[in-house]
């Protein structure tokens, strides 16, 4: 199957083009797909480049071929991320559940699972629509990346089947098996959905950094391709990410389970399922953008064109539009956990802090939303001396909003700290002197990092780069540290007051869906930027797009694109939530009485 | 439902939001560079249109032929190309559209439209030399006059220009080779367009008395400088284009042009 | 920085503390002091886009603060409340239905009858390079060609000196003239331009980039700017038509070593 692509190449190689599409993305995923793929298609594929009537590309009707390719990969892509993420906190709560011996936990990490075996047939069916419209609108370029990948399509289907096999186990078989072996399944089915990702990973980043291939684009080593510059580094991102995004979902369907909730138990059970929610998407958050610089830094070294055109030409104002939902995703992350402090006894003795934390994290959100360079009218530019403010200039660059997001960071741990403490006095004899420690802590990493921050404008750029390596070790110092003495602290702490589970105002439920609504508009814009960053190129450098929609758009109009996609993704998963509780509902009974039917709760 | 029906509203607003929020920033579409190359991939459609690029420019076709220009067939030097798509099927017997267009640019005199005179260069051929990619990309275009394009870069049209065949003696005039006029006249392809024994016009105006109706200065004029002076009912650019093409001005020496002018200016008629 | 209103600003914040206004009132003054700050506390003043993205983060979190805790909201929403009914606010809720109206219809004839002005736009400042670009027929490389006198520094520095003197020479035959004295972007012509000429001392232009980033821009100047890059009106002439490449790889050198900066190291992929 694989000798006539090397003999086009050479012809064509010129043309082929790519498009900017999320095809690439595309490349990947599909599971469903690989299945399709595995059974006659490939013979088919790899004999048809010679036929005579092949184009390179077809039109996908109304919407064109690069949206519908860009949506459905999304689309499959938030499926997947969810799908993947949620076994890994299930199976993390289980154990929780396990070695604690509460019983609730378990039942979390069991609610959780519910809502995994529906998405798991909706990635799937998605895959496949992706990997048809692949193959349908985009023949060349599924071609050429067979050529390269082929190989990696057979052990992707195993690891599908192994992934479904696992996944339904561990469902099923929940309280059926002994829990070691259970939490066994769990721990399997992490593995196994982790080596999926990672080989789809290879298929979409080859895309954007090839490696591994000669001159004119002929395989050399499939493991340099596979494992080329920027693999690694979007495995990483997208495990964290995907918690994040996965916890912030579960969040929002407790949310939307508490909204309908009838009983107070009910409303108990789900205020605390979004808490832990919440919790597991911001404390997967706040490692993220670390792991985003070391993709951004390998995407620099691989091409600085590349790097350039992310982060300094076309797309310099996405990462803007970017600041401003990672800046609303901490301000109402804190705001979830300040109105959280309300059902909490005891509380009451932090309120006044809270003003200081806001202002602090409005203070560094500003920062971080500043462009480097302004929009400006020339009279303006005029005043300022070009496009550079005097003063804001100064806060447009990195060195300022690392700061800026090491700072927000602790704040919003600050936050959680706070909430923690809600009704809790500690009686060991050194709580005083723990507490100095905890703040001399804390002020000391916020002289530090500050300190790094201001003396990045004083050194040259390759040494500011590396700046940001210690202002996040001594963020991630501070956390681990003042967690640590945290822990000791309140160990048998006298309890003050009760945690109304439960009694939570409607509006700290919207703040989560207003969490999980940002989470995946970013998501989707930090798709499209991975994807569009090749501009003109379906893979970087080597096969050019030669479509219609080879241009890259301007950014309103894939801001649009985004925010459809993540309402059909909210449309999709409140079907999928809608199933997930359908199993707990009462037996159909042929007998009704009348007005006794469900969806007229509203009329009392 | 009244929650689901407030949490969509909800979504709705964040999501109109964060889309406001990407129209606030500046608006820039970036376009992929230029390219003139043609790809295999490349649908009938898109070949098409580089094809109509082409027709006006490299391949100078319009210069001759005209595209649906409603005149009466009698007062054209050259056919009309309006509906060429349609007709190209029927014009042969045996022929379907793409073989006769074909045929139509590589062996451009093997069948003549009737009421026309036999004058085409062949297309593949300096001065136009078009490649086979692009005629392929033409005869797509022309498919489009009156029919759909079924034509691509991987439509095996029956012909090959082999780029290392001995090129035609025109393109390969040395500088300075000491041609005599009638051999310049013959080196350079003025003959496709020039009749020189006969008054009838062909692409352009018939040479066949220039020498009672233009001075040699004129003459001399007419070739270094087609465009200065546009004999009625021709059209300007053609000349300088298509000569161009055989690499006549930077050839030619001042002692064959000056037998070129020569050789004109004898060609009083009759 | 403007002290003095600054000075006022927190004055007035302090003032209003001894009243003890309602949460409400609370919000809109700071409101009105982050845009008083943004729109006068600094000079020169924040352009226009930025503001409105600052006010719209003041404005959520302003609302945050208001509706987090379940106490807060109920003061709000009491004392919204009695804005709008109780007798003792007529006059101010007369003043503000009367206000706001207004502000928005001053708002609306102000923007309307500005000057004409070209567009708002966001320029990229530094463009994405190409990969390689063409001098005089040769290729750079501009992703792993190094500055070819950049080791003598290192290895030679007599040598080093004499280029970096070259350096000197070219930078205050030819650019001087919009770079300046001591290369801050205010030359002698600077004011002429939009956008102005790069400022050198400023460590977020040369100083962040690397010296093949600075070759392409000197040989290329601003008609070669990617289309991405537009609108641009750069008045930089593209160099490579006045300078020799040695002549601008020595003002690169001049141009790190009179501003004290280091060029962008490489980085090295490991």
């Amino acid at each position: 199957m694989r000798d006539p692509l090397p003999q086009r190449l050479g012809e064509s190689r010129y043309f082929w083009g790519l498009s900017r599409e999320r095809l690439a993305v595309a490349g990947g995923l599909l599971a469903a797909a690989a299945a399709v793929l595995l059974l006659a298609p490939i013979e088919a594929f790899a004999s048809a480049p010679q036929d005579a009537a092949n184009p390179a590309y077809r039109e996908f009707p109304v919407v064109g071929s690069r949206v519908i390719m860009w949506v459905t990969a999304e689309l499959h892509l938030m499926f997947a991320a969810f799908v993947l993420a949620v076994p890994m906190f299930a199976v993390i709560i289980e154990i929780i559940g396990y070695v604690s011996g509460d019983k609730r936990y378990d039942a979390l990490a069991y609610e959780f699972t519910k809502l995994l075996s529906v998405s798991f047939s909706f990635t799937a069916s998605l895959g496949a629509m992706l990997t048809f419209l692949l193959v349908v609108l985009y023949p060349a370029l599924t071609d050429y990346l067979m050529s390269i990948f082929s190989w990696t399509f057979f052990p992707y289907v195993a690891l599908f089947f192994l992934e479904a096999i696992f996944l339904y186990s561990y469902y099923y078989g929940w309280g059926k098996f002994n829990p070691k072996t259970h939490i066994f399944l769990g721990i399997m089915l992490n593995l196994v959905g982790t080596g999926i990702m990672f080989i789809a990973d290879a298929w979409l980043t080859f895309m954007n950094t090839p490696a591994g291939i000669s001159e004119t684009g002929e395989l050399v080593s499939l493991s340099a391709a596979f494992m080329n510059p920027m693999w690694m580094p979007i495995n990483i991102h997208r495990i964290i990410a995907n918690i994040a995004f996965g916890g912030s979902v579960a969040a929002a369907y407790a949310a939307f389970q508490f909204l309908g909730a009838k009983t107070d138990e009910e409303r108990a059970h789900y205020d605390w399922m979004g808490y832990i929610g919440n919790f597991i998407a911001i404390a997967a958050l706040l490692p993220l953008p670390f792991a985003g610089y070391w993709l951004g830094k390998e995407i620099y070294a691989f091409s600085q064109s590349l790097g350039i055109t992310l982060m300094g030409g076309t797309f310099s104002w996405l990462f803007i539009i970017q600041a401003i939902l990672i800046g609303n995703l901490f301000l109402a992350a804190n705001y979830y956990l300040w109105v959280s402090m309300e059902r909490i006894e005891g509380a009451e003795r932090f309120r006044p802090y809270i003003k200081y934390l806001l202002i602090v994290i409005a203070g560094c959100f500003l920062v971080w939303a500043t462009p480097h360079s302004l929009v400006a009218s020339v009279e303006e530019a005029r005043k300022m001396g070009g496009a550079h403010h005097p003063v804001l200039g100064v806060l447009g660059v990195m060195s300022a909003k690392n700061t800026a997001v090491n700072i927000l960071i602790l704040t919003t741990f600050l936050s959680f700290l706070l909430y923690r403490r809600g009704n809790k006095a500690p009686t060991v004899s050194w709580a005083k002197a723990g507490n100095i420690a905890q703040i001399a802590i804390f002020v000391s990493v916020v002289v530090f990092v500050t300190f790094l921050g201001v003396y990045g404008y004083f050194v040259e750029a390759s040494v500011r780069i590396g700046l940001s390596v210690p202002q996040v070790l001594s963020v991630i110092f501070c956390m681990i540290a003042v967690t640590t003495i945290d822990v000791f602290m309140y160990r048998n702490a006298r309890v003050t007051g009760k945690i109304k589970w439960g009694q939570m105002s409607a509006r700290s439920q919207y703040a989560l869906f207003f969490i999980a609504l940002t989470f995946a508009w970013t998501m989707g814009l930090m798709g499209y930027v991975r994807a569009g960053m090749r501009q003109h190129w379906h893979v970087y450098g080597v096969l050019e797009d030669t479509s219609v929609d080879a241009f890259t758009p301007t950014l309103g109009y894939a801001s649009n694109v985004v925010s459809i996609t993540v309402l059909i993704f909210f449309v999709f998963i409140a079907i999928v939530f809608w199933l997930a509780g359908l199993s707990g509902k009462k037996a159909w009974e042929p007998a009704v009485k009348a007005g006794g039917e469900p969806g007229e709760e509203g009329a009392e | 439902m009244k929650n689901a029906v407030k949490i969509f509203g909800f979504a709705i607003l964040v999501t109109a939001f964060y889309s406001y929020v990407g129209q606030t920033v500046p608006q820039k579409i970036t376009y992929p560079p230029e390219s003139a190359t043609l790809g295999a991939d490349m649908s009938s459609a898109e070949l098409a249109e580089a094809g109509e690029t082409i027709i006006s420019g490299k391949g100078t076709c319009l210069g001759c032929h005209t595209i649906g220009s409603g005149a009466d067939p009698s007062s054209l030097r050259f056919p009309d190309l309006g509906g060429i798509g349609a007709a190209a099927a029927t014009r042969v017997e045996g022929q379907d559209a793409v073989t006769y267009l074909a045929k139509a640019l590589y062996e451009p005199n093997d069948f003549i439209a009737e009421g026309f005179l036999p004058g085409m260069p062949t297309i593949n051929r300096p001065p136009i030399g078009l490649n086979d990619d692009e005629i392929k990309a033409v005869i797509a275009y022309l498919q489009t006059l009156g029919g759909e394009p079924t034509v691509t870069l991987v439509t095996d049209l029956g012909y090959t220009t082999e780029v290392s065949a001995a090129p035609t003696p025109g393109a390969t005039a040395a500088v300075g080779s000491g041609l005599d006029g009638p051999g310049v006249f013959q080196t350079y392809l003025c003959g496709t367009c020039h009749n020189i024994d006969a008054a009838g016009a062909l692409a352009g105006p018939s040479l066949y008395d220039v020498g009672s109706r233009l001075s040699n200065a004129e003459i001399y004029e007419a070739i270094m400088d087609p465009d200065a002076t546009i004999a009625d009912g021709f059209a300007g650019g053609v000349m300088p284009a298509t000569l161009g093409a055989t690499g006549f001005y930077t050839k030619i020496s001042s002692e064959e042009l000056r037998a070129l002018v020569n050789y004109l200016s004898a060609q009083t008629g009759g | 920085m403007n002290v003095l209103v600054i000075l006022a600003i927190i004055a007035v914040m302090v003032a209003l503390r001894f009243l003890k206004p309602t949460i409400v009132v609370w919000a809109i003054a700071w409101w009105f002091a982050v845009f008083a700050m943004a729109n006068y506390g600094i000079d020169p003043p924040v352009p226009t886009s930025v503001t409105n993205m600052f006010m719209a983060i003041v404005t959520i979190a302003l609302l945050a603060y208001v509706t987090a805790a379940e106490g807060r909201m109920r003061e709000a929403g009491e004392s919204l409340v009695a804005f709008f009914t109780s007798k003792k606010y007529f006059i101010p809720l007369v003043i503000m239905l009367v206000a706001v109206p207004l502000l928005v219809a001053f708002n609306v004839y102000s923007s309307m009858t500005t000057q004409p002005a070209p567009p708002a736009a966001g320029r990229t400042i530094h463009p994405p390079p190409p990969a390689t670009v063409s001098f005089k027929g040769r290729t750079v490389d501009l992703n792993n060609d190094v500055n070819p006198y950049r080791h003598l520094e290192d290895d030679d520095s007599e040598a080093f000196a004499q280029h970096v003197d070259n350096g000197r020479r070219v930078y205050y035959e030819n650019c001087v003239y919009c770079h300046g004295d001591n290369m801050a972007g205010d030359g002698h012509f600077a004011h002429g331009f939009n956008p102005i000429p790069a400022n050198f001392q400023d460590p977020t232009t040369i100083a962040m980039l690397q010296e093949g980033y600075l070759f392409w821009r000197i040989a290329k100047g601003g008609p070669g700017l990617p289309v991405e890059s537009t609108p641009w009106a750069s008045a930089m002439p593209a160099w490579e038509l006045f300078l020799s490449e040695e002549e601008i790889w020595d003002v690169i050198l001049f141009l790190y070593d009179f501003t004290d900066q280091r060029p962008r190291a490489r980085e090295v992929h490991e």
